[in-house]
């Protein structure tokens, strides 16, 4: 349901305005709105000195939130009195947290750049112990690193013939493979034929890696020495870093996460202001509460200030046009299912919040479809998995919950079915109660039929009490479209024997007396509205085509075990199969019966508009404010 | 009916509204998926218009089970 709000106007003493946000902040209770501006009013307009603070607040606020990110971990709020963190002190403690964590972070980024270069050269490393060995001397030589690419031996080929041609045997080129693929080479050519040999380089199009200017100085062997200890040495100095993280999360981390805190309540006490009028002394705003609490707020704040603040209810015909935030409040069992409420946007205050009808008949609808003892446990069990997982008010808390409402209703409808992955379940004695969906077609469409009716009935009840505030003329016209649609569906029913014959003729009389009256409370389209609503009912067809569809991907399944010639290949292929169709039943239901709420049933009332409840509270690292 | 016909009715009801299905879901797709990298908030709209088209099919298959029960019986 939609919580009832009332719009409040808060008067006081214009000194105590920063106190009254911040005890409303305390509550978390109130949404503030603008506040229009009249002669005697004015908007409250910050002064030099408040705008300058709040300059430094939100540098302040910066500099802690990138402390934050940069310290990558959230501990406990130190204890320490609010007072006792001032301004500069927490603008010190965050600026040197900021400043040690960026230069940390700097740091550490440039020994990961300096490691990934260094592992560029790695696959060297092996062919200098071949030269190092190969007792060539290496005064006055020039080495080039070179990677041949995968299936480059062509290039090689082509390449060892250049410098043939142009050097003689003035050169020596090393080339060993790595794990990649590629080819390690590195050719070494007297310092005088340098210029040569990256000439037939360059005409060969083969790229020499270039030394980090660290390692640019010295002998060939003694540069791969020294990245190999180098390589050694870097893992070392990134625990190291690590180490100074912890420390000043250790240190500091606590202090941060409190001044992370107080200064985003204080900011937004400050942006808050902004919404308030004042004269010389007084200060006015005005917002929305739920009217069940606009008691307590009243009590509270004559707590904490006596009689100096002044709380009053704006009556309803001065806010009449205004929208109110809207609070979705359900009972427990039905609260994971504003999830699916919210996948749209928010139902206008006033009308009705759809919730507990989807918490009825999602899982139920869902459970029709799927209907199966075994995939129902399998769906049951990867909930409980996704619950044990996720945190309390989470979305994937919201979806275990959804989930385990629906396995448990497919686990229902499976024993009325009689199924247990399919077919399996009559072998093993489970007999149907209900039918069996492999030959009950027409009786589980007339079920999925008869069902869509009830909704869809429900659906236009709901718009024509919706619509009974307002407009009563459309309210008519919502019910009547509820009464034709049951006619026709009897009619209908009359006709194909499923009732007495003989109330075939009433019924259509009583559907021909009431068409005028239709047109006339919902207007000439209303004869296609009519025809669209019936399009709706048959819609919920597919709660049988997706049902009987999933059953026969069972069976099929089933039949795999005995038909691949060894048992065993054919139960792997069985078992996969099922695999498949568990997915299969649990994705397309929830795309069908999700379409069948929006589409078909929010079609018939759902209003949408609704303003998000923003209330002043106070700020959490989790959500931003609690 | 003959049987040949019975199937081949049953077969074309179910498989021309698939196609249909298929050819508009195909339609959908990439401006679906255009629109959600330009507006994620958008995934249960475009999720909405690929399922709609797909009740032509599903209806299709229902009047395919009838044209063979009907003739079975």
């Amino acid at each position: 349901m939609i919580l009832e709000m009332s719009r409040i106007r808060v008067l006081g003493p214009r000194e105590e305005l920063q106190s009254v946000l911040e005890r409303i902040q305390d509550l978390g209770l109130v949404h503030f709105v603008d506040f229009a501006e009249t002669e005697a009013l004015t908007q409250l307009v910050l002064t030099p000195q408040q705008e300058r603070h709040l300059r430094n607040v939100r540098r302040v606020v910066e500099d802690v939130n990138t402390a934050m990110r940069l310290l990558g971990e959230t501990p406990a709020p130190s204890r320490r009195a609010a007072e006792s963190l001032t301004l500069p002190r927490a603008a010190l403690i965050a600026g040197r947290a900021r400043r040690a964590l960026e230069g940390l972070e700097d740091r550490r980024r440039q020994l990961e750049e300096e490691r990934s270069l260094i592992l560029k050269f790695q696959p060297f490393f092996s062919t200098f112990d071949k030269i190092s060995t190969s007792g060539l001397d290496l005064d006055g030589i020039r080495i080039f690193y070179l990677v041949l690419r995968v299936g480059g031996e062509q290039e090689l080929l082509r390449l060892r013939a250049a410098l043939r041609s142009a050097l003689g045997e003035g050169f020596e080129l090393f080339s060993q493979p790595s794990a990649s693929g590629e080819s390690a080479m590195i050719l070494a050519v007297s310092s005088v034929d340098a210029k040569t040999a990256e000439a037939l380089l360059s005409e060969a199009a083969v790229q020499p890696l270039v030394l980090p200017d660290q390692f640019s100085e010295g002998g060939a062997i003694d540069t791969i020495r020294r990245m190999q200890a180098r390589l050694k040495d870097l893992p070392r100095d990134l625990a190291e870093i690590e180490v100074e993280r912890k420390r000043i999360a250790s240190v500091r981390g606590r202090d941060l996460v409190r001044i992370q805190a107080s200064l985003h309540d204080h900011l937004s006490t400050i942006t808050t202001m902004e919404k308030a009028v004042v004269t010389p002394r007084a200060f006015v705003f005005e917002g929305w509460i739920p009217s069940a609490a606009r008691a307590d707020l009243e009590r509270r704040l004559q707590k904490s200030f006596g009689g100096m603040i002044e709380v009053e209810t704006i009556s309803r015909e001065e806010w009449e046009g205004e929208m109110a935030p809207v609070v979705l409040k359900n009972p427990r069992l039905f609260r994971p299912f504003e999830a699916i409420t919210r996948m749209m946007p928010l139902p206008s205050y006033g009308s009705v919040d759809p919730t507990p009808f989807v918490a009825v008949f999602f899982p139920m609808f869902f459970g029709i479809t799927l209907g199966d003892v075994g995939y129902g446990a399998l769906l049951a069990a990867v909930s409980l998995l996704i619950r044990f997982r996720s945190s309390p008010n989470t979305k994937p808390r919201a979806v275990s919950e959804i989930g385990l409402a629906c396995a448990l209703f497919s686990i229902v409808f499976g024993f009325l079915y009689g199924e247990l992955f399919g077919d399996l379940g009559h072998r093993l004695g489970l007999q149907p109660i209900i039918f069996n969906r492999e030959e009950a077609v027409i009786p589980f469409l007339g079920l999925a039929l008869a069902l869509g009716l009830v909704h869809i009935v429900i659906g236009l009840s709901l718009g024509a009490v919706q619509r009974f505030r307002g407009d009563k003329r459309h309210a008519v016209g919502r019910a009547m479209a509820a009464v034709m649609v049951i006619l026709i569906a009897l009619a209908l029913m009359a006709a194909f024997e499923l009732l007495p014959e003989r109330f075939f003729t009433p019924l259509v009389i009583t559907i021909l007396v009431l068409f005028p009256i239709l047109i006339v409370a919902e207007g000439v389209l209303a004869p296609i509205e009519l025809v669209s609503t019936i399009g709706n009912v048959l819609s919920y067809a597919r709660i049988m085509a997706v049902g009987t569809a999933s059953v026969m991907m069972a069976v099929a399944a089933n039949r795999m075990a005995g038909a691949f010639g060894p048992v065993f290949v054919g139960i792997v292929f069985a078992l996969l199969f099922h695999l498949i169709n568990f997915v299969l039943g649990v994705f397309s239901p929830t795309i069908h019966m999700l379409r069948l709420h929006y589409v078909e049933f929010f079609g018939k009332f759902f209003s949408p508009g609704g303003v998000e409840y923003e209330p002043l509270r106070h700020w959490s690292p989790r959500e931003g404010a609690v | 009916m003959d049987g040949n016909w019975l199937y081949l009715s049953a077969a074309l009801a179910v498989g021309i509204p698939a196609l249909a299905t298929g050819w508009a879901q195909s339609r959908i797709g990439p401006a679906a998926a255009a629109t959600l990298a330009e507006k994620p908030e958008l995934t249960v709209t475009v999720v909405l218009l690929i399922a709609i088209p797909e009740t032509v099919a599903i209806l299709g298959f229902v009047v395919s089970v009838l044209i063979l029960l009907q003739g079975g019986g």
